[in-house]
């Protein structure tokens, strides 16, 4: 599914910031742990930097897909309603990964 | 036999220097730090009372630090940051060859993170968007969030405490670091002591509650002014200092620098008032007493008082009192200073700054002057105190220190040879 540019930059911009790192060095498909480095700490942090950015609020439940950085980028558009594809995406992003809830 | 510790490494932020060096120059130059209040601007100064205090001026932690543990603390976490970058390296310390767990870390902290905390009420307050308090507020504001970044900083694993005792705090770090080495639970503590409050809500809270003085707000650099005539009030100060404490013998194991011993500490409270001390300086006298018992000295052996001396009129003067109810006639053989009338009330951080100068008294025969020590009042006439810089073998020193809440400490510091 095609993402909508200006929301993906926002998103690499913030994480650029916050890493030090020039947001063009960062792809969606990175892991915000695995790749970037983030704790769950730094994650909490780039959120709140998303939340101010784009003017949301992210319950606590939505945290748990927010694993890449594709994750956060069809998060934000899903909440902002936008894709860049002409057509709406015919499949929702699945944000929420409810089996994971269910482990110890 | 318990263990003698001895003082191997200093560091320093103050509004005369970040450095030893600096400091250190400036404390004996009698140089104020004391400037009119820049820092709150846009916020108007008009409506505070006093309008001065001893400002670290552009501090930027990237100057000083590579690491990223200073962008994740306040401002009193990174002096203390920066004061303990200086004290490891000047004691010469390798953390890679020291077992992790036997090196300590006690800070002793006032108010903590108040730049963080007011920025984060204020918002809270004005915006009412609870989701909009930043995650870091908790942590940052947490008091011990300088004792904790300092251990990351450097994997030092052994005891982590913060002590908040108003302006006895990191006199009392001295202290608690003292007996941590003695009774062997560590080789080594970094003691600290930091504070960064002067900020609108904490300045205005000392406002109202008259402590500060308020006549010298157009001459800066006279408004600290303990045991003289014309004082009205302490200057509210900031910075941090650090001492690297460690035991004689792993000191001399790694042939380390001795600056002096820590020799004697004692802790006491007047269980009288939130702010005010006894009037009879029966207790400081006590406190002092109780130090020197420890360090197996008498008053005879003192040569040199960093006094408390905030330049409060009450506080200078029961604290003149309580020296010559204890030393009687030596009283007037001492020499005493206050670093306070150079640098202002650092709060927190006080006791370590001024350990920091008795210590370096104790190893250059230099006592710095006490600045603005112009017409001497009476009920604390003391003639060890001088406007100027004076010369003299001091073998003991005594670090004063008097917190809100009631709280006394005194440390003993003694010359490494004796």
């Amino acid at each position: 599914m095609a993402t909508d540019p200006t929301i993906s930059l926002k998103i690499r911009t913030s994480l650029g910031d916050y890493l030090q790192q020039d947001p063009a060095t960062i792809r969606v498909t990175q892991h915000l742990r695995d790749d970037l480095g983030l704790d769950s700490m730094a994650v909490i942090e780039l959120l709140y930097r998303i939340e101010e950015a784009f003017d949301l609020q992210i319950p606590d439940q939505d945290l748990v897909g927010l694993t890449t950085v594709g994750h956060v980028v069809r998060y934000v558009e899903k909440r902002l309603g936008k894709t860049a594809s002409a057509a709406p995406a015919k499949k929702p992003v699945t944000l929420k990964n409810p089996k994971s809830k269910k482990k110890p | 036999m318990r263990a003698r510790v001895v003082v191997t490494g200093l560091g320093v932020v103050s509004s005369i220097g970040i450095g030893i060096s600096e400091f250190w120059k400036a404390a004996l130059a009698g140089q104020s730090g004391i400037s009119a209040i820049t820092s709150f601007a846009p916020f108007a100064m008009d409506g505070y009372r006093s309008k001065v205090a001893g400002q670290v001026r552009d501090f930027s932690i990237e100057r000083f630090l590579d690491s990223a543990h200073g962008a994740r603390v306040d401002r009193y976490a990174q002096f203390a940051l920066v004061s303990t970058k200086e004290a490891l390296a000047d004691s010469g310390l390798q953390m890679t060859k020291e077992d992790p767990h036997r090196v300590g870390v006690i800070v002793g902290a006032g108010m903590g993170g108040m730049v963080m905390g007011e920025r984060e009420v204020t918002q809270l307050y004005e915006q009412q968007k609870p989701h909009r308090v930043h995650p870091n507020f908790i942590p940052t504001i947490t008091l011990n969030s300088a004792s904790g970044i300092i251990a990351m900083a450097y994997g030092a694993k052994g005891p982590n405490l913060t002590i908040s005792t108003a302006c006895s705090s990191s006199a009392h770090a001295l202290g608690q670091a003292l007996h941590c080495i003695r009774e062997g639970r560590a080789d080594v503590v970094i003691v600290v002591g930091a504070d960064a409050s002067i900020t609108p809500l904490v300045f205005a809270g000392f406002c109202s509650l008259r402590a500060l003085s308020s006549k010298f707000n157009d001459q800066p650099k006279k408004a600290s002014r303990p045991f003289e005539q014309s004082r009205d009030g302490f200057v509210m100060g900031e910075g941090a200092g650090t001492l690297i404490l460690e035991s004689a013998s792993h000191a001399k194991k790694r042939k380390a620098r001795i600056y002096a011993e820590v020799a004697g500490y004692a802790a006491t409270s007047e269980a009288y008032h939130m702010v005010i001390p006894r009037e009879d300086g029966l207790e400081v006298a006590h406190t002092m007493k109780l130090a020197l018992e420890d360090a197996g000295l008498s008053p005879a052996h003192v040569d040199y008082i960093n006094a408390h001396a905030t330049s409060t009129t009450i506080g200078d003067a029961v604290e003149a009192k309580a020296i010559r109810l204890l030393f009687k006639s030596r009283a007037n053989k001492i020499f005493i200073s206050a670093t306070k009338s150079l640098i202002g009330h650092t709060l927190g951080a006080a006791g370590a700054i001024g350990g920091i100068a008795s210590v370096l008294s104790l190893q250059t025969g230099q006592i710095h002057p006490t600045a603005n020590y112009e017409d001497p009042d009476p009920a604390c006439a003391l003639a060890g105190l001088s406007r100027s810089a004076q010369e003299r073998r001091v073998k003991v020193a005594l670090l004063n220190a008097f917190g809100f809440g009631s709280n006394n400490a005194a440390v003993v510091f003694k010359h490494a040879t004796t």
